[in-house]
């Protein structure tokens, strides 16, 4: 008796989890992330440590898929691999705590808007070829490049502001605490 | 239509090589679907497109670009009409998505939604939680309803000073 009411207990939260997954992943959705990179992402941040068998249970998802997906997930930065002591193969872990990993993407979108930064200047450097203008496409090409032009320098600078922000607030939490 | 003849070589080679760029960079940086980044990029680009123009220039399968049109309507980044006096869809990019995060990420609608059901999730636990509260996971899950709970509540804030901020930028 005391059994079956803990299997439901079981049953009841695995079913909370599987809901708070599907909120995660449609978030994760509409960032234009994969559906199932997405589902496996939400149960690492859930449970911050996974193995490949234990997320092909949760997700129904082939070992490939899982596998190939936890590989796209290392190479963002999201979670890292170890060698298992109790398991065979490896477990993979959350990179950091829920919080670290979010901070962690604004980090990252300084990185991507001066790598984009730096490519369309090669790209304006082709376009400048003056036997380019009258081609067919080039207003479109223009047109886009001239936009970026405004808006990765206006990004670049609203990120510092915000970087500056978070630390000032940081110090004058820090030296709150001091007195 | 056939935006991809109507392109001129020379630039057509230079489409090729930006609208790859984000489709690595994106996914590198964000986790975004390749296929997802590449169809958003020639949006970019060339702002309205059928179906048939997309697998034309990408060379991805039907069933691909369908799903990949599919999922950039949803994001609300792309629309969807009818070509009058046809059965054909064509879908436009008004404008680029980072011009106005607030719109591309529909922020007051899906953070709306998303707190409800995170509210849902955190009162279920707290209601029924009794008899879950000593099972392994249970604490994990709570713990994540919660945090994201207090995240959410922050990006509104959030979103309205980068569209200030932006708006000095951009005229």
């Amino acid at each position: 008796m005391k059994s079956s009411k803990k299997a439901l207990s079981e049953e009841r939260l695995k079913v909370t989890e599987r809901k708070l997954v599907d909120v995660i992943a449609n978030f994760g959705y509409l960032k234009g992330r994969s559906a199932k990179t997405s589902e496996v992402m939400a149960y690492i941040y859930i449970r911050q440590e996974v193995t490949q068998q234990l997320l092909r249970e949760l997700t129904g998802y082939s070992l490939g898929t899982v596998s190939a997906v936890l590989q796209d997930l290392e190479k963002l930065g999201v979670v890292n691999k170890h060698s298992s002591q109790n398991a065979r193969g490896y477990v993979y872990r959350l990179a950091g705590t829920p919080s670290q990993v979010m901070s962690q993407s604004m980090a990252d979108f300084q990185g991507y808007l001066s790598e984009i930064s730096g490519f369309l200047d090669e790209v304006e450097a082709k376009l400048s070829k003056s036997s380019l203008s009258k081609k067919q496409g080039y207003s479109q090409l223009r047109r886009f490049l001239d936009e970026m032009n405004v808006l990765i320098p206006a990004y670049q600078q609203v990120l510092q502001k915000f970087q500056t922000m978070r630390l000032d607030s940081r110090q004058t939490r820090v030296g709150a605490a001091n007195e | 239509m056939n935006n991809a003849i109507e392109f001129d070589p020379e630039i057509r080679q230079i489409e090729q090589e930006i609208v790859e760029f984000f489709a690595e960079k994106a996914s590198e940086y964000t986790g975004r679907h390749p296929i997802v980044s590449m169809v958003m990029s020639y949006f970019y680009i060339r702002r309205s497109l059928t179906q048939r123009d997309l697998r034309k220039l990408t060379g991805f399968s039907a069933g691909a670009i369908s799903k990949a049109v599919r999922q950039l309507v949803d994001m609300n980044v792309i629309t969807r009409e009818v070509i009058p006096g046809t059965h054909t869809h064509i879908y436009k990019m008004e404008t680029l998505p980072f011009r106005s995060p607030k719109y591309f990420l529909q922020t007051e609608q899906t953070l709306e939604k998303l707190h409800k059901e995170l509210k849902e999730i955190k009162d279920k636990l707290d209601v029924h939680g009794g008899k879950m509260r000593n099972l392994e996971g249970y604490q994990k899950v709570y713990d994540i309803v919660k945090h994201l709970l207090v995240q959410i509540s922050s990006v509104p804030r959030f979103m309205d000073l980068i569209e200030e901020e932006l708006g000095k930028f951009i005229k």
